[in-house]
């Protein structure tokens, strides 16, 4: 034990106790940037095994209960354990430096919330190790699949489930805290920085969307096991309840995945272009409208349930509406490099294709929410060409943006431009080869979910299975990126972009153990607004 | 009618309740004095409701639930 | 070294990791046990064990911060926005069991006895009748899809008796604590610990007669096996029963601390979160009384 405890002291702990003691916001985000780039490999592992499996009609390498159970534990993982872990590491390392604030309101629950997450992923990962194989029934877990029909193991995951939920609402509790608490007093709330405002829109989203889904899985856990009757008729219950209960997490869900994204988005365009934020007032209500529209449109995804012709047209035309500041927040980015003085660093290369391709995914959705259409597209490959399009070139994109942009600032130190203009058109074109023919798969009516097919859709499957190889090995470049750039990087200046804005961009070049002991001047703040 | 009035009634102590806690959230002696009458003012409506409910409920105007759907007795028509 | 710091940030701690392990621990026991596998209950109380003790080690830790007077108003105020926003997140919880009983009763059930022009009704199973309650529509000896048996209750509670008096107990005792809270606002220190003791009485008497109840439906058939009606009411029930004795164990808690002479007129944050957590959880009685025994 080498802790002889000083009562102010300013440096990390050495060795791993660090890791697993600390209660600083700077080294919460790296766990959980590192858990959800591992989580994220894992997951791209499942993948390459369901486009190993597609390649070719019949079937090649796996039964089709495996093959079920590598897709739903593929969007488990990378939803729960990559895209929002992510995103989580992203606020825990920038909102304190961006807020002008020492850490994160509420540090020890903040370690808490990290380190309940490697528990969780052990428990849903071991599924696959048990009597029956890991869950199958899709990362939906509509029920009768995952009460009646399910493997034990389902019972671990719903447990898995409760974890990660406990450790989303406290972090989203944590960030509402940090935001609103321990902003330097200086700084209003039109001085905050886009990706502040998306990370407190989202916490609300957190907070009122992750008990609903702890609900589901307790009822699904009583079902299974107490013998009650929530999603079974022939007690009274109704399957269909569970999809309601389950969408109804399950749409802000989509938008506490994407809204951050938003925000990161809104800070490397303006950087890159050399010009301020066009219409940041606009792009805060936006994010707003977005996160209250999404609590009241969650049956969109359940057209086909049967539903009375009066609820489908209200969740019709309810969808339609998030179209709208949708649209003003890409109108506005457009705008914003509008006559800039544009350059093209890595950052800005995945920024902007994050516009272009989250706008295909983005209008595919609107083909999606069209009730009389949707009867076509339901449940085809056309879904998961669109959900890949948001959640891969949106979500993704908008983190490996966010990664190279700040990660001068975490490391003090440069990573290797050309290597990453490799890396970016190396992924952004495989990610098209693998993605885009899904669209013309799911309008042919190949369904999703099925680890074999008919002949006619053999050829788009082996462009896509292609695509997916190559931009699985894409990631094997990031990571030598990444490493390269710790290790061996240049030093780099406090303010690595030229155009760039922001408090975290006047502490050191790379940012030091505790910043802002002392909150930051009202002209500093002014200064660095988004909003000037 | 009954119905609608007590779920308002409930829609009422669940408003006192949400400004409980913003005084909750305030702090100080302010938010203090606001937590405080704004739990007065719940547990004085809850009390109420009770009252209600009860009476309601001794007077017949409200049965305890217990309610049975018939099917319908009219079949729709069915295309053979 | 001792210059005051602005800010107040906390040195490295063990408690998240012992949660942690806590937490799961708990779960892999309680997941085998459900499975019968022998060692699941122990690890289970174990993993309980571990839990427990994070909280009294962690919580502790917390209040003697409080009391030696390191936080400043900054950290008070976080503590409001961290219990402020944990408890709104409880309301969503109970909101999702509320959502499944509102759909059930109005949509799902009616639904299945041939509702809104539900021609399959009548065309597959003539005569078929449902409703809210199990005994309407169950036939003895029914089997749930996950093979258990359903239990048809020979009668349904009886709104007039326990649950009455609960009610008006749990909503007494919102009476007590309003008194209590008013005394510690005025300091009077006595008063306080009176009106205290009230409703951590009041709230055990909601907890006995809970069980009472519980007895009662039991014997009389009404399970957690009797479809929708007995899903719904012990889930609600049992989750709300769940809150209380969190509720009295929080307050005896603070009971214990205002013996210690901890908490002020003008400060006193502890009692205020425990004070609107048991508000909280009276008015979701109320709403179970009203929605689950009358509407």
């Amino acid at each position: 034990m080498t802790t002889t405890h000083d009562e102010h002291h300013h440096g990390p702990e050495k060795g791993l106790m660090r890791w697993i003691k600390t209660t600083n916001h700077k080294d919460i985000g790296s766990l959980y940037m590192w858990f959800a780039f591992t989580m994220l490999l894992i997951g791209g592992a499942f993948a390459m095994g369901i486009r190993a499996e597609l390649l070719q009609p019949g079937l090649q390498l796996m039964e089709p209960q495996f093959f079920n159970q590598l897709t739903t534990m593929h969007g488990l993982i990378m939803v729960f354990g990559a895209i929002m872990p992510a995103f989580v590491g992203l606020g825990n390392w920038l909102i304190p430096m961006m807020v002008g604030a020492p850490d994160m309101a509420l540090p020890r629950m903040n370690n808490w919330s990290f380190w309940i997450l490697p528990f969780a992923g052990g428990i849903l990962l071991s599924t696959f190790f048990m009597e029956g194989g890991a869950p199958a029934f899709g990362w939906t877990f509509y029920a009768p699949l995952s009460t009646t029909f399910a493997p034990d193991s389902t019972d671990f995951f719903i447990f898995a489930v409760h974890l990660l939920g406990f450790s989303s609402i406290m972090g989203a509790i944590n960030i509402i805290a940090t935001v609103l608490n321990m902003r330097a007093p200086e700084m209003k709330l039109m001085d905050m920085p886009l990706f502040v405002w998306t990370w407190l829109i989202t916490s609300f989203l957190l907070i009122g969307a992750m008990p609903v889904l702890a609900g589901a899985v307790t009822m699904m856990l009583t079902d299974r096991n107490f013998g009650t009757a929530f999603f079974d008729a022939t007690g009274g219950g109704d399957p269909v309840m569970f999809q309601h209960i389950f969408w109804f997490f399950g749409h802000p869900e989509v938008y506490i995945m994407i809204l951050p994204a938003f925000g990161v988005v809104s800070h490397i365009i303006p950087t890159f272009a050399r010009k301020p934020l066009f219409g940041y007032s606009s792009m805060v209500y936006a994010t707003a409208s977005i996160a209250f529209l999404s609590y009241i449109v969650w049956a969109h995804h359940m057209f086909l349930t049967g539903m009375p012709v009066a609820g489908e047209l209200y969740f019709m035309y309810a969808t339609m509406l998030i179209a709208v500041p949708t649209g003003v927040k890409v109108f506005n980015w457009v705008s914003t490099m509008w006559r800039g003085s544009m350059t093209f660093e890595a950052p800005m290369l995945w920024a902007i294709s994050f516009v272009f391709l989250f706008t295909i995914g983005g209008f595919s959705g609107l083909m999606l929410g069209i009730a009389p259409a949707d009867i076509q597209y339901h449940d085809t490959y056309f879904v998961v060409a669109h959900f890949h399009y948001v959640l891969v070139t949106g979500a993704l994109w908008s983190i490996i943006a966010a990664t190279f942009y700040w990660l001068p600032k975490w490391t003090g130190k440069m990573y290797n431009e050309k290597l990453a203009k490799v890396h970016f058109w190396w992924a952004v074109i495989s990610v098209n080869v693998l993605f885009f023919p899904q669209h013309f798969l799911g309008l042919a009516g190949m369904p999703r979910r099925i680890p074999d097919y008919s002949l006619q859709f053999a050829d788009f499957n082996f462009i896509s299975s292609i695509g997916g190889f190559a931009f699985g090995a894409s990631f094997i470049l990031l990571t030598y990126i990444v490493i390269d750039c710790i290790r061996n990087g240049k030093p780099a200046s406090a303010r690595p972009w030229e155009g760039a804005k922001g408090l975290e961009w006047t502490l050191e070049p790379k940012a030091q153990y505790h910043s802002f002991n002392t909150p930051p001047s009202r002209k500093l703040i002014e200064a660095e607004s988004q909003n000037s | 009618m009954i119905e609608v009035l007590i779920i308002v009634v409930i829609i009422a102590i669940l408003i006192a309740l949400g400004f409980g806690l913003m005084g909750l959230l305030k702090g100080g002696s302010q938010g203090s004095d606001k937590m405080f009458k704004s739990l007065v003012t719940r547990v004085a409506l809850s009390v109420a409701l009770f009252i209600f409910v009860i009476f309601s409920g001794y007077m017949g105007w409200i049965q305890p639930n217990a309610v049975v759907f018939d099917a319908p007795t009219i079949q729709a028509p069915i295309q053979k | 070294m001792s210059k005051e710091q602005a800010y107040y940030v906390p040195h490295g701690t063990y408690w998240p990791i012992i949660g942690s392990i806590g937490i799961a621990t708990l779960f892999v026991g309680f997941a085998n046990q459900m499975h019968g596998v022998e060692w699941g209950g122990s690890v289970m109380a174990l993993g309980f064990a571990i839990t427990v003790f994070m909280m009294f080690g962690w919580l502790g830790q917390v209040v003697n911060e409080s009391v030696s007077g390191i936080y400043n108003s900054q950290v008070d105020r976080s503590f409001r926005w961290g219990m402020s926003w944990f408890i709104f997140s409880e309301v969503m919880f109970f909101a999702a069991f509320f959502g499944a009983l509102f759909y059930a009763r109005q949509l799902s059930v009616p639904w299945l006895g041939g509702a809104d022009n539900n021609i399959y009704t009548p065309e597959l199973w003539n005569g078929f009748k449902t409703g809210w309650d199990a005994i309407a529509f169950t036939t003895p000896g029914a089997t749930l899809q996950s093979g258990v048996e359903m239990s048809v209750p020979t009668q349904l509670v009886n709104t007039w008796g326990l649950p009455a008096l609960n009610t008006l107990l749990l909503l007494l005792s919102g009476v007590t604590l309003t008194f209590a809270h008013h005394a510690l606002r005025a300091g009077h220190r006595h008063q306080i610990i009176g009106w205290l003791v009230a409703t951590i009485a009041l709230g055990s008497a909601f907890l006995g007669f809970q069980i009472m109840e519980y007895g009662h439906a039991y014997h009389d058939g009404l399970k957690l096996t009797s479809g929708i009606y007995g899903s719904t009411f012990y889930m609600l029930t049992g989750f709300h029963g769940f809150h209380v004795t969190v509720g009295v164990i929080m307050l005896t808690v603070i009971l214990y601390r205002i013996q210690k002479g901890h908490f002020t007129a003008d400060n006193h944050f502890g009692f205020e979160g425990v004070a609107w957590y048991w508000h909280f959880v009276d008015v979701v009685w109320l709403g179970l009384f009203i929605f689950v025994y009358w509407l």
